[in-house]
């Protein structure tokens, strides 16, 4: 079966509005959580967020984008990353729109980023907006498809946070089925009243920057971002650079509540085990694992129970969302991304906001900032609500 | 993959399967609303209350099928939309109280997967989970991820659906967008009535898939396939590269599923593929019954199903006349002229 290959990578995210932005800030550990200035919410009075910090309109017009209609944030955002991710890839405009070509996206909120837009036109209030075909899910992933003149297979997922973790996983088994030869794959989530209202409603929100693993830890902080990757059969990639392999996955479902993980963390333990299995390693070969670590009460505690389970003890780990925020559906891919160059750069990044390990486990993320580290195969998780629980597999080339 | 049992909830009466016996319901209005069963027993009520009605359909047409087939291993929903009168009531609060205190039951469920999702929880199915929500072609993409997993060799048998609810937010949106007709058509007219939009439904199809042909396979699903912003030549090139990757000859097909909605800005796909590439082919249409949603390709696989199951199709469905005997048909349906999606299948 062939190997599948990582020859492209693009991220906006709180810590920057590129890769090379991205990996600036972790090795600086240089947080982008701060003060929501763009987002429209009145709880940017309570809560920190991960904003990107550059408006939608100024996005667009560094994509080239300039006045267009109808661009939701989940829409730039996506845009962005994926320009970078086909430019670093080097591909040409006919091998993007190839029948051979797949594009798998995800998001959580879509279009509905545009709450004061969708209540008026839901509401039939006033004149229409621009944004009627905006407010979906898939309306980013259709739009992009078009504005690549893709013919590919095409999927949006929406799994809550494991989104984008399930596009990686699918473009990969695409390819390795043959019925793709490439695929572009990823996420995107611009930060939403919807989501912010959402959370805030469930009680998990930290009233300061997210303090994953850490004994006295109060919840997540929302960010946003996209990423995508792309993913090549390795008879296509020639001298082109590689930044890894898609090596395993697995997906299961944790089937113990509708948005909390089971305190014996079923879920995870069988994503993870199931993402070793197919890239046929033992748990003793991973050498750094980018956890999901929103910082909430019920995720950290089951996580760690769940690698616990796995692994014996704890290989180097750490959650990458006290720079980001918790990019929900772009999380997977944005996660993808800076194992990727941990893994090109041979580098760890320092673990924000930790100071005690939670109770009974002596769990201790990476502490601080490392070069020639020796990474040839990480592990990324990702879980949602629904139960839905994903693991990725990256591995060095 | 066979499907060995399937349930449907839709604007017919589908879930008894009385459609077959006392024929199909006339519908009058713009949206043709989903005929639910009452879900006493299967759901504690406390529990139905909160549920969106997609959950709600989700769990009417798979906990059956779950407590039918104890070895169901993983869950494959496409919904474009979800729990959206949820969404856009948790959003309409958002708005209307200035961002207060709400509760997060709606929100909770506002993402598509809370289907899949509320499936494993009530059944204990923790294996592969996963929605699919790209707009008219979330169920293509479903059925396409069953085969991938079922090829890859480490599950037998998955619970595969599309799932759909009409809100009348969500409505709105579409009449402002042009999607629906703006004058009074029932169902009997529907198809003929050369004016532009359609009318909006919604429904529930699940379908028990497994790997291995058995004495319990009702129909097969052969392959699918999707393109998006085709031209109508596109369409039948793609419908010939489909054919020949599944080493079939035009005329192997005996008769066509076609998503006609009567809109007239964009039927003309299905008509050019049908005059073009199938001219002696029978052609069922089925959106006269349940009208148009994002996953409706559901309802024509449950119709070709129970058609192989040996159903007489309800004589509203026969668009062009249809062959006696029929063991393969190619289901054809786009959305919007937008999204495309071919399933092809065969009798067992």
């Amino acid at each position: 079966m062939t190997k599948v290959l990582v020859t492209g990578m693009g991220i906006i995210s709180a810590i920057g509005n590129n890769v090379a932005e991205n990996r600036s800030s972790l090795q600086k550990g240089q947080t982008g959580i701060g003060r929501g200035e763009l987002l429209d919410s009145r709880y940017v009075e309570v809560f920190p967020f991960g904003e990107v910090s550059t408006s939608t309109a100024a996005l667009m017009e560094s994509a080239g984008l300039a006045g267009e209609k109808g661009m939701t944030r989940t829409d730039i955002l996506a845009t962005v990353a994926m320009q970078e991710a086909l430019e670093m890839a080097d591909l040409t405009a006919a091998q993007i729109s190839s029948s051979e070509t797949a594009f798998i996206s995800a998001s959580t909120v879509g279009g509905m980023s545009m709450t004061n837009e969708l209540y008026r036109d839901g509401n039939k209030i006033g004149e229409p907006s621009d944004y009627l075909s905006s407010y979906i899910c898939g309306a980013h992933t259709l739009k992009l498809a078009k504005r690549y003149n893709m013919s590919g297979v095409s999927t949006t997922f929406n799994t809550a946070c494991s989104s984008s973790a399930n596009s990686i996983m699918f473009g990969a088994k695409l390819i390795k089925s043959g019925r793709a030869k490439r695929a572009i794959v990823g996420g995107s989530d611009g930060l939403a009243k919807f989501t912010v209202n959402g959370f805030n409603a469930l009680r998990i929100l930290s009233p300061k920057p997210c303090t994953p693993f850490d004994r006295d830890r109060s919840g997540l902080t929302l960010g946003e971002g996209a990423a995508f990757l792309i993913l090549e059969s390795e008879e296509l990639v020639g001298d082109k650079p590689v930044y890894g392999e898609v090596t395993g996955y697995g997906n299961s479902n944790d089937a113990f509540h509708p948005s909390s993980i089971s305190d014996d963390a079923i879920g995870i333990v069988a994503s993870i085990s199931q993402a070793l299995k197919t890239a046929n390693l033992d748990p003793s070969q991973i050498d750094y694992i980018n956890a999901h670590g929103t910082g909430t009460e019920n995720n950290d505690i089951s996580e760690v129970v769940g690698i616990q389970k796995v692994f014996g003890g704890l290989p180097p780990f750490q959650s990458t969302k006290p720079y980001t925020g918790h990019t929900l559906a772009a999380a997977g891919s944005v996660e993808a991304v800076f194992c990727l160059l941990a893994m090109q750069h041979r580098e760890l990044y320092p673990s924000l906001n930790f100071t005690n390990p939670i109770e009974g486990h002596n769990a201790i993320p990476i502490p601080q900032y490392q070069s020639d580290c020796d990474i040839k195969h990480v592990l990324s998780n990702s879980f949602g609500f629904g139960g839905n629980c994903s693991s990725l597999i990256l591995s060095k080339v | 993959m066979y499907i060995i049992d399937l349930s449907c909830i839709s604007a017919q009466e589908t879930y008894t399967g009385a459609i077959f016996e006392e024929g199909v319901k006339l519908h009058t209005e713009r949206q043709y609303w989903a005929v639910e069963p009452k879900y006493k027993g299967m759901v504690p009520l406390n529990l139905l209350r909160r549920m969106s009605k997609s959950v709600r359909m989700g769990v009417g047409t798979g906990i059956p099928l779950i407590d039918r087939y104890k070895d169901i291993e993983g869950i494959i929903i496409g919904s474009a939309n979800g729990s959206i009168k949820k969404s856009i009531s948790f959003l309409n609060q958002i708005v209307e109280y200035n961002e207060g205190t709400l509760t997060p039951t709606d929100f909770v469920q506002s993402t598509s997967n809370s289907i899949a999702g509320t499936l494993a929880l009530m059944g204990k199915i923790t294996g592969y989970n996963n929605t699919h929500v790209n707009n008219g072609i979330a169920f293509e993409s479903a059925i396409l991820d069953a085969l991938l997993l079922f090829e890859e060799g480490e599950y037998n048998r998955l619970l595969l659906g599309g799932v759909e609810e009409i809100s009348q937010a969500n409505y709105n949106v579409d009449v402002l967008r042009g999607m629906f007709k703006e004058e009074e058509v029932d169902s009997t007219q529907l198809l003929h009535a050369d004016s532009p939009g359609t009318v909006s439904g919604e429904g529930a199809a699940l379908f028990v898939v497994d790997a291995e042909k058995s004495d319990a396979s009702i129909a097969k699903i052969v392959d699918v396939a999707q393109i998006c912003h085709a031209d109508k030549e596109a369409i039948i090139e793609k419908a010939k590269q489909f054919l020949a990757r599944n080493h079939k000859q035009v005329d192997d097909i005996d008769a066509l599923f076609l998503g006609l909605n009567g809109d007239n800005r964009t039927d003309y796909y299905y008509n050019h593929l049908q005059e073009t590439l199938f001219p002696h082919q029978g052609v069922y249409v089925y959106k006269n019954l349940v009208a148009d949603y994002y996953t409706v390709s559901s309802f024509a696989v449950w119709m070709a199903a129970n058609l192989f199951q040996g159903k007489t199709m309800p004589p509203e469905t026969i668009w062009k006349e249809v062959p006696d005997t029929i063991n393969t048909v190619l289901i054809y349906n786009h959305y919007e002229g937008t999204q495309h999606g071919f399933i092809l299948m065969e009798r067992p």
